[in-house]
């Protein structure tokens, strides 16, 4: 039953760490931009969360309806002031730009809110449902519900949408994809806002479930980046099915082992998978045409 | 249609293009050629937008594209089909074809020019929820042609549109640019396969380290004895053709029929 319980609660944590990595491979496949500064970004979807909910009484839920297009225009604008001027190196330059922009939102963090952990909360924060046995936090749940809703939205907006055949036009063949019309630029900045906006949805359950502080952000962009290489760089699904392996194994390592050694198991898992698909589990061993 | 005057463009290291003057007139079916390095490739960059001149000028229909945009040119009725297979592998056929009227807004027309366009190339009515990757390299060319007729384009230009293709594909390939020139499309045509693109032309280019150097007709351009020094090795030994023209003997390259 423990091992049950272990699988349901990684499923369920699984849900939103797919949520939030979600952004961080989108990003990838369009634009072969590490966006390094993932982490911080649900940070600061949290914090903003935290400030609505706690200083101004909305509900965290009701926050989402501020805190994606506010996250959404400044992934928007990090592209179009920063990242669309590189010309050269671009995959290094544009690690680098990402990181100075993890250093700034996070110095800009502490200086606002200091060193000390917060936590968002709300009445269904810490009730829980009994089924057979089993104990289902309402938080996860509907942590895992709303990450299932926006990637089902994300699903709609890349394959039955016209934005969405450019954005995967664009992350195919970006050089193709200019010549039959596609404005690469408009669509790069798009899913950037996308994937931070992501991040600013998975930053509220974040905030809900972990207590917080903008130095948080270096364990969750080591996880994500973890996650995203075991799905594979760019692909969506690779991200989902990953955080799930990932959440699930700790969890069960967790309740039939101990905690301490949840996360060493996961990565042996996630070498033994490298060792056969380096490409990760969807990824492809060429991303891009050319 | 198509200007180019004492254009110079490059990739930051140098200039490719040295001072290009070329005209592609309305309904012809233009084909250059060249050797290896002549800047054919860049030639074609510019008037996708991809790459801009540093000197020179650039019109199409008497409007200066020199500094226009990939999105923009489309916009402008020139469509183009790149060198190497560049279509979206993962996407069907039937994606990849409708993304060719990306800029199109009303669907009753892409829908058209789809049935239109299948009508033309059957395979892609055949083959069009399988993914594009799983073609061959003759198939997936047709789609690439497919695509680009979506925008019902004034000039259709093609950068090596047989390259890596068996002969038979290759024929078909050339067929099929014909019969888009009979249509009423002005063609401009890059080619590597000399006979095979000069044949077919109503108008050939020569060029060589960045210039043109030699035009006329496709037949009179492919039976020119200096032509033929550079491209089919009859004369290329007696040297007086490089030193008469300026035409490099040593980058000719071999000829080839489909």
């Amino acid at each position: 039953m423990l091992v049950l319980q272990g699988i349901v609660d990684g499923i369920l944590a699984g849900g939103l760490y797919a949520l939030m990595g979600s952004g961080l491979t989108l990003v990838f496949g369009v634009m072969e931009v590490i966006n390094f500064a993932q982490g911080i970004i649900v940070v600061l979807g949290a914090y903003l969360t935290y400030v609505f909910s706690t200083h101004i009484g909305v509900d965290p839920l009701v926050t989402l309806l501020i805190t994606i297009p506010i996250m959404f225009a400044l992934g928007y604008g990090v592209y179009a002031l920063l990242l669309r001027p590189i010309k050269r190196d671009r995959v290094i330059m544009s690690l680098l730009v990402m990181y100075a922009v993890a250093v700034v939102i996070e110095g800009c963090l502490d200086i606002i809110f200091g060193g000390t952990l917060v936590q968002v909360h709300a009445a269904y924060s810490t009730s829980s449902i009994h089924v057979a046995g089993l104990e289902f936090s309402d938080l996860y749940l509907l942590a895992f519900g709303l990450s299932a809703v926006l990637l089902a939205v994300l699903y709609v907006i890349l394959y039955r949408t016209k934005f969405g055949r450019s954005l995967r036009a664009t992350t195919q063949n970006p050089t193709a994809a200019k010549l039959v019309g596609i404005d690469v630029d408009r669509v790069s900045a798009t899913t950037l806002g996308i994937g931070v906006g992501l991040g600013a949805a998975g930053g509220m359950l974040f905030g809900m479930t972990e207590s917080f502080n903008a130095s948080s952000s270096y364990d969750l962009i080591s996880r994500l980046l973890v996650i995203v290489i075991l799905g594979g760089f760019g692909s969506v699904w690779g991200a989902m099915v990953a955080a799930i392996i990932m959440l699930v194994v700790e969890d069960v390592v967790a309740v039939v082992w101990s905690p301490v050694w949840g996360q060493t198991v996961f990565y042996l898992v996630l070498a033994a998978v490298l060792m056969f698909r380096p490409q990760g589990l969807f990824g492809r061993l060429a991303v891009r045409a050319q | 249609m198509l200007v180019f005057e004492g254009v110079f463009a490059g990739y930051g290291g140098g200039d490719i293009l040295r001072g290009v003057d070329l005209v592609v007139e309305e309904g012809s079916l233009t084909c250059v050629v060249g050797p290896n390095g002549a800047g054919k490739s860049t030639l074609m960059k510019l008037v996708s937008g991809l790459l801009h001149p540093r000197v020179g000028r650039l019109e199409f229909k008497g409007r200066s594209i020199a500094r226009a945009t990939p999105r923009q040119i489309v916009k402008q009725g020139i469509v183009q089909v790149m060198q190497a297979r560049n279509l979206f592998p993962e996407l069907t056929v039937r994606e990849n074809v409708e993304l060719g009227a990306f800029l199109v807004s009303d669907g009753e027309v892409v829908r058209r020019r789809y049935a239109e366009v299948c009508e033309m190339f059957p395979i892609v009515g055949e083959r069009a929820k399988d993914r594009a990757g799983s073609l061959s390299g003759g198939q997936q060319r047709m789609v690439e042609f497919a695509r680009a007729l979506m925008t019902d384009p004034v000039l259709v230009t093609l950068d090596e549109p047989s390259m890596g293709l068996e002969p038979r594909a290759a024929k078909i390939i050339y067929d099929s640019i014909v019969s888009m020139h009979r249509a009423g499309r002005s063609i401009l045509l890059v080619e590597q396969n000399v006979r095979a693109g000069l044949e077919r032309a109503t108008h050939g280019v020569v060029m060589e380290a960045g210039r043109v150097r030699l035009e006329g007709t496709g037949a009179d351009v492919l039976a020119n004895p200096q032509m033929r020094a550079l491209y089919l090795g009859g004369t290329i030994e007696e040297g007086r053709v490089a030193s008469s023209t300026g035409v490099g003997a040593g980058a000719a390259a071999p000829p080839g029929a489909p």
